[in-house]
């Protein structure tokens, strides 16, 4: 009875990252297919320059912030439909100087003050306080360590020039690639998902994801959607959704690229991951039910949209399938099961964000023209179980969380030590 | 002249990779064969969109049920070996660890070989490489 209820578990969690599998496996070959061919846009040509604010949310980010905003006056966007708004939420450094410094400089330019009391809860709070005091049409968002080409606002905003856009998505590209392995693996991860993940999903008409910055919406969008839930420790793809569900698209652009500072080290990728992977599962109770209840949704976008919210379920899963699947090899199983047993590995050379795995990283990295990163792909292994950990605890958490009915949005913030800097060419 | 001596290499490429698959099967176990048929499918089909001469990925593709092939008969030798000196339960360990083993050839030679295919263009970047 006990072996019965194991292969039954086993066979389930294996035909679930089967069907991951083979939904990367399709969105490969589609990248694959449509690099020769343009890219079908509606908005290829169009002319459209709507008033633009880029929100920028900065807590003691002194190292970073002067870099950003000193790009912020280098775009080619015209500079009367441009408002920047750097919001400082509480910080404890410089950062406040600085942006002020700029403010003085560039009338566009303005910055928001967040004291102790109303600061420091998190980013989707100091979003909603830029949303208030913004503008434009269109909103775009910037994490304080990035540095986005000059053209970027061009890029993103002429996808709006649909009416059914709600949102857009730039590429990150990390720039502290080559500080150490940490930030190389962080560069796969990238690669995987936004040269191959994002793209095919863009171009197969699914969801693609609001990554919360190197991004933006529409600003009567995000009015009827109330702003940014503050519950939720992923605002960005709690919005991807809203988005979806009330009747707009997101649109992933893939040649707006922006730099990035990756983290550097394990204890900083484990509190990054963790707070993607808690705010990526509450995402998941919050709108399972919702999107299989959805009339805007089509049943493409149903299916890729229950996937993607929960993805971060994957690695847990792969957990207990490596373990009930030992423990039913070790008792003598089925033909079937040891047939199964075969494809448990394959996971394990995944990412965790997208579940991207090894094949569809190494394209990307081809795509993207990359030769000696491609030869840390078998280092995924470790990466991999890594994120077994981060997933299992933030599971875990969440049950504690509400069990016990602790807060589940405790913000842990991501330090940025400009090391990124040095790589910038002048 | 030259046309004929690609289709030579060609048909020489094809040969290898049909020998590696009949060896897998006559002398070690159909895990492997199916092993190296996953490989070849998966290669195949991903690769062929990829620049380059057929004639290049196909000698590539050989050079990996080459390397498949050895790295099964070592690991099939080596629990003929583990069984020798453990006995049965070593059998368990191995059919727990095979695919695990064998999937460390398939990701490292798949990283590793789509870096002698030709680069597609790629945009400069405007950081450090």
């Amino acid at each position: 009875m006990i072996i019965e209820a194991l292969e039954v578990v086993f066979l389930f969690s294996t035909a679930l990252m089967m069907a991951y599998l083979i939904r990367h496996y399709v969105f490969t070959l589609t990248v694959l297919r449509r690099t020769k061919k343009a890219r079908a846009n509606v908005a290829a040509d169009a002319k459209y320059e709507p008033t633009v604010s880029i929100l920028i949310p900065a807590r003691d980010e002194e190292q970073v912030i002067g870099r950003l905003l000193q790009r912020m006056t280098e775009l080619t966007y015209p500079r009367n439909k441009l408002q920047v708004i750097t919001i400082d939420d509480a910080s404890s450094d410089s950062t406040r100087q600085i942006a002020e410094e700029f403010s003085k400089r560039y009338s566009f330019i303005e910055v928001l003050h967040r004291d102790k009391k109303n600061g420091g809860k998190g980013k989707a709070s100091a979003m909603n306080s830029g949303l208030e005091r913004s503008t434009g049409e269109i909103v775009l968002c910037f994490d304080a360590d990035y540095y986005p080409q000059t053209d970027i606002v061009e890029k993103l905003v002429k996808e709006f020039v649909d009416p059914a856009v709600g949102a857009v998505q730039g590429r990150p590209v990390v720039l502290n690639e080559a500080q150490n392995v940490v930030t190389r693996l962080v560069t796969l991860e990238r690669i995987g998902g936004y040269r191959v993940d994002q793209e095919a999903r863009d171009n197969l008409g699914l969801i693609p994801q609001f990554g919360g910055t190197v991004g933006g919406f529409r600003r009567s969008v995000m009015e009827k959607l109330g702003g940014f839930d503050v519950s939720m420790l992923t605002e960005d793809t709690d919005l991807t959704f809203q988005v979806y569900l009330a009747g707009f698209k997101v649109r992933y652009v893939g040649d707006a690229e922006c730099y990035e500072e990756a983290v550097d080290n394990l204890k900083a990728y484990w509190r990054q991951r963790h707070r993607w992977a808690r705010g990526h599962m509450q995402v998941c109770f919050k709108h399972t039910s919702r999107v299989l209840r959805s009339k805007k949704l089509n049943t493409k976008e149903k299916i890729d949209g229950l996937l993607l919210l929960h993805i971060y379920f994957v690695p847990v899963l792969t957990l207990i399938s490596f373990f009930v699947g030992l423990s039913l090899i070790l008792s003598e199983s089925s033909q079937l099961v040891n047939a199964l047993w075969l494809f448990v590995p394959v996971s394990f050379y995944s990412l965790v964000g997208n579940f991207a795995p090894f094949f569809e990283i190494g394209i990307g990295a081809y795509l993207d023209g990359r030769t000696r990163i491609q030869w840390l792909i078998p280092l995924l292994l470790f990466a991999y179980w890594y994120n077994i950990l981060i997933c299992t605890k933030a599971l875990l958490d969440i049950f504690a969380a509400k069990m016990f009915g602790k807060s589940q949005s405790d913000w842990a913030k991501t330090r940025h030590l400009g090391n990124g800097n040095h790589y910038i060419v002048n | 002249m030259k046309f004929e001596c690609s289709r030579l290499v060609l048909g020489l490429f094809l040969e290898a990779i049909a020998l590696c698959l009949i060896a897998s099967f006559r002398f070690i176990n159909i895990e492997a064969t199916a092993t190296l048929l996953i490989f070849n499918l998966f290669f195949f089909s991903l690769t062929v969109h990829l620049n380059g001469t057929l004639n290049r990925k196909l000698g590539v593709l050989a050079l990996g049920n080459i390397m498949g092939l050895f790295w099964n008969f070592v690991l099939y030798y080596f629990a003929i070996a583990g069984v020798t000196f453990f006995g049965e339960p070593f059998n368990v360990f191995y059919a727990v660890s095979y695919p695990f083993l064998n999937f460390m050839w398939i990701v490292s030679f798949w990283s590793l070989s789509l870096t002698v295919l030709p680069k597609p263009k790629s945009t400069p970047a405007e950081v450090k490489p």
